[in-house]
């Protein structure tokens, strides 16, 4: 199987290092280009699956290049990363043609989750089964078993047991929980407690009978489902 | 003059004004007077002339050849240059004149009408006033003319004109010192109000102006600046405590950081202990993260640039959802949580934004009620108010700091907030969101202990109508 290629383009070096050794050690492989032609003339010349792509470059700036790429009927996927808070940037990237956005700072583990959602895009993914070592679950029946134990989940432990599952091998950010299972736009400091709180207890449901834990906390971080460790 | 009008001084223009109505009045006044006096001095002379009149019909006397003469026997010839008198005729022969009656055009009789009339004529450049009438001498009639001159009067007339005309800008001059003098003492407590203001400044906000009359109207302006000083100085104290409290909070992480950075480049250690050192450095950053996100949307509230999209929501519903959402908290503590409310208290707000301020100080009653407490949450409607009260079981806030708990960073206990996980920002938040959804939040003592918070938002009106029909 080709190894996934992604174009970095970021002025920023020690975030583009970060980057690329993160996307590195997720076997992707990784060109860093750290000024706005530079990420341009790559673009342009060479075949990428992705573009990250940062919006305020020395140079030409990411919206410029995008919007290049665009005409030039480039379709690459782009995410571009903005430290604006602002909607403009946003939504001006977006209607220029961009697949995702990043607001800086942002967590690697949610770009890593938006990577693999826009390299998914397109191919139906969606199981009603999702399995990591003796855990199942059943999203028709709404059923979760941890070998031979039937799970005793609330609704809302379900869905997190479900993104962890879905994500399972990748960390996932609090952040990430907070949109994607809470929904809620914005992460606040009594939501981060309630997650704390809604993950402890999921874990001690998943975890405490079984021999091996599924469940980590990577502190500082999030927490991630995988087999052996973290 | 290169000083605009508006430019001047409120003396300057004071005196301007009070000049220029003055004069008007004045040179109305005096124009007045003039008309007056010659009217006046008019009167007299054909009073004089009427005088004349009848005393020249008494001494005229027919003499022994038939013609007429004066019998005069005051006659004072010094006054033959001012006045004079003819008798003509119906036909138009002078029969006898006077004095300087001689330098007079001759009468015309078709003018001379059976009446007495006045006439003012000119000859040979002087001005006279004459009187004409009918008269019978012995049985004739004949035709009397007496004349006066108008010199003197018109002499006398122009000395007051001189008076008039001359005395006018003395007294303008006068009244607009006068009045410029009184402007300065009447502005002068306003000079002074100045200069005490500026004495005021940055660095000596706690001074005041002096009010000598709290009474006058320089004393209620007197008053004003000292209430705007007032609020001036309590914004300032306020944003200085907020300074040194986010210079503070925003230091602390900062500084962990380092510590944790410089404490594991010391020594080599193992793998695992340099996972924990960082896993700690990136909880410190999430912290910051969180915190500088914090202060950005409440300054982005402050620059009034936030983007409400408002809907009608029931406030019983969003409060069930927060205290739903927040339950797991409360259980964690064996805090038990109790909504009272009712449907249909509707609101217009954001949502999100709503949500956030619930959620803080549903929050805050958690973290601040003693394990095994309960928290009493309602939503009920109190006129064309909606209103969520949260009683939590805490250790109460002390009233001197009840308006300073919505305060930035502001914490009742500082050293036990930042181990609670907080930011010290989530009841500026709640605050701030309730008031940009149009209500208002506020802190009361609980009935037994704790404390109640009230949000009161206003009602959404169509909606309270359509449910009671």
């Amino acid at each position: 199987m080709p190894r996934v290629r992604v174009l970095i383009v970021e002025d920023e070096r020690k975030l583009a290092q970060a980057l690329a050794s993160t996307l590195t050690s997720e076997h992707y492989d990784v060109v860093i280009a750290s000024t706005g032609e530079d990420g341009f003339f790559r673009a342009n010349a060479e075949a990428f699956d992705l573009v990250v792509l940062d919006v305020m470059l020395p140079g030409r700036s990411g919206l410029e290049i995008l919007q290049t790429l665009r005409q030039r009927h480039i379709d690459t996927p782009v995410l571009i990363l903005t430290a604006r808070d602002g909607v403009d940037d946003r939504v001006l990237g977006l209607d220029l043609g961009a697949d995702d956005y990043l607001v800086k700072p942002f967590a690697l583990p949610e770009l890593l989750a938006r990577i693999r959602a826009l390299l998914r895009r397109g191919r139906p993914s969606e199981a009603f089964r999702l399995k990591a070592a003796d855990l199942e679950m059943d999203l028709v029946g709404r059923r979760a078993t941890r070998g031979e134990r039937l799970l005793d989940l609330t609704a809302r432990e379900f869905e997190l047991l479900e993104y962890l599952l879905r994500h399972q091998g990748h960390l996932v950010s609090r952040e990430m929980l907070a949109r994607e299972v809470w929904k809620e736009p914005r992460r606040a400091t009594p939501l981060d407690n309630v997650i704390d709180v809604q993950m402890t207890r999921l874990r001690k449901k998943v975890d405490s009978d079984a021999a091996d834990r599924l469940i980590h906390t990577v502190r500082g971080v999030g927490f991630v489902l995988r087999e052996g460790e973290p | 003059m290169k000083v605009p009008w508006s430019a001047a001084s409120i003396r300057a223009r004071m005196t301007g004004w009070y000049a220029v109505a003055l004069s008007l009045m004045l040179v109305v006044y005096a124009a007045a007077t003039f008309v007056a006096v010659r009217q006046e001095f008019q009167e007299g002379l054909d009073d004089q002339l009427h005088d004349d009149f009848e005393s020249a019909e008494g001494v005229l006397t027919p003499t022994a050849d038939g013609r007429l003469a004066w019998l005069d026997r005051h006659h004072d010839p010094s006054n033959d240059e001012d006045r004079g008198s003819d008798v003509w005729s119906p036909n138009g022969e002078q029969l006898v004149s006077s004095g300087a009656s001689g330098t007079l055009p001759p009468l015309a009789l078709a003018t001379a009408g059976a009446q007495p009339h006045y006439q003012s004529i000119v000859a040979k450049g002087r001005r006279w006033r004459t009187l004409t009438g009918t008269t019978m001498v012995s049985g004739r009639s004949v035709v009397l003319r007496v004349a006066r001159s108008e010199e003197r009067l018109r002499e006398q007339l122009s000395e007051v004109l001189k008076v008039l005309v001359f005395g006018l800008p003395l007294v303008i001059v006068l009244a607009g010192a006068g009045g410029y003098v009184l402007a300065r003492r009447a502005l002068a407590p306003i000079e002074h109000l100045a200069v005490e203001a500026r004495r005021v400044t940055a660095e000596r906000l706690h001074e005041r102006v002096s009010v000598p009359n709290q009474h006058d109207e320089i004393g209620r302006l007197a008053a004003v600046i000292n209430d705007a000083f007032s609020r001036l100085e309590s914004s300032f104290d306020k944003l200085r405590r907020f300074t040194a409290d986010a210079s503070h909070e925003l230091r602390t992480p900062l500084a962990v950081l380092r510590g944790i950075g410089e404490a594991g480049l010391v020594e080599t250690r193992t793998p695992a202990e340099y996972k924990e050192a960082i896993g700690s450095m990136l909880e410190e950053i999430d912290r910051l993260t969180t915190l500088v996100d914090t202060l950005l949307r409440l300054s982005h509230g402050d620059a009034g640039s936030v983007h409400l999209s408002r809907e009608s929501l029931d406030l019983g519903q969003l409060t069930r959802e927060v205290a739903s959402s927040l339950g797991v908290l409360a259980e964690e503590r064996r805090q038990r949580i109790s909504i009272e409310s009712i449907d249909g208290v509707r609101v217009s707000a954001d949502r999100l934004v709503l949500r956030e301020a619930i959620t803080n100080v549903v929050d805050n009653a958690i973290k601040y009620s003693p394990v095994g407490a309960s928290i009493a949450v309602s939503v009920r409607g109190d006129g064309d108010r909606a209103v969520v009260e949260v009683a939590d079981q805490g250790a109460g806030i002390a009233a001197e700091y009840r308006e300073r708990i919505f305060d930035r960073f502001f914490r009742v206990d500082s050293a036990r907030s930042r181990d609670a996980g907080g930011t010290g920002l989530g009841l500026a938040i709640a605050k701030w969101a309730v008031e940009i959804n149009g209500g208002s939040i506020r802190v009361d003592p609980g009935a037994i202990s704790g404390s109640v918070f009230r949000i009161s938002l206003p009602i959404e009106r169509l909606l309270d109508h359509l449910q009671r029909q």
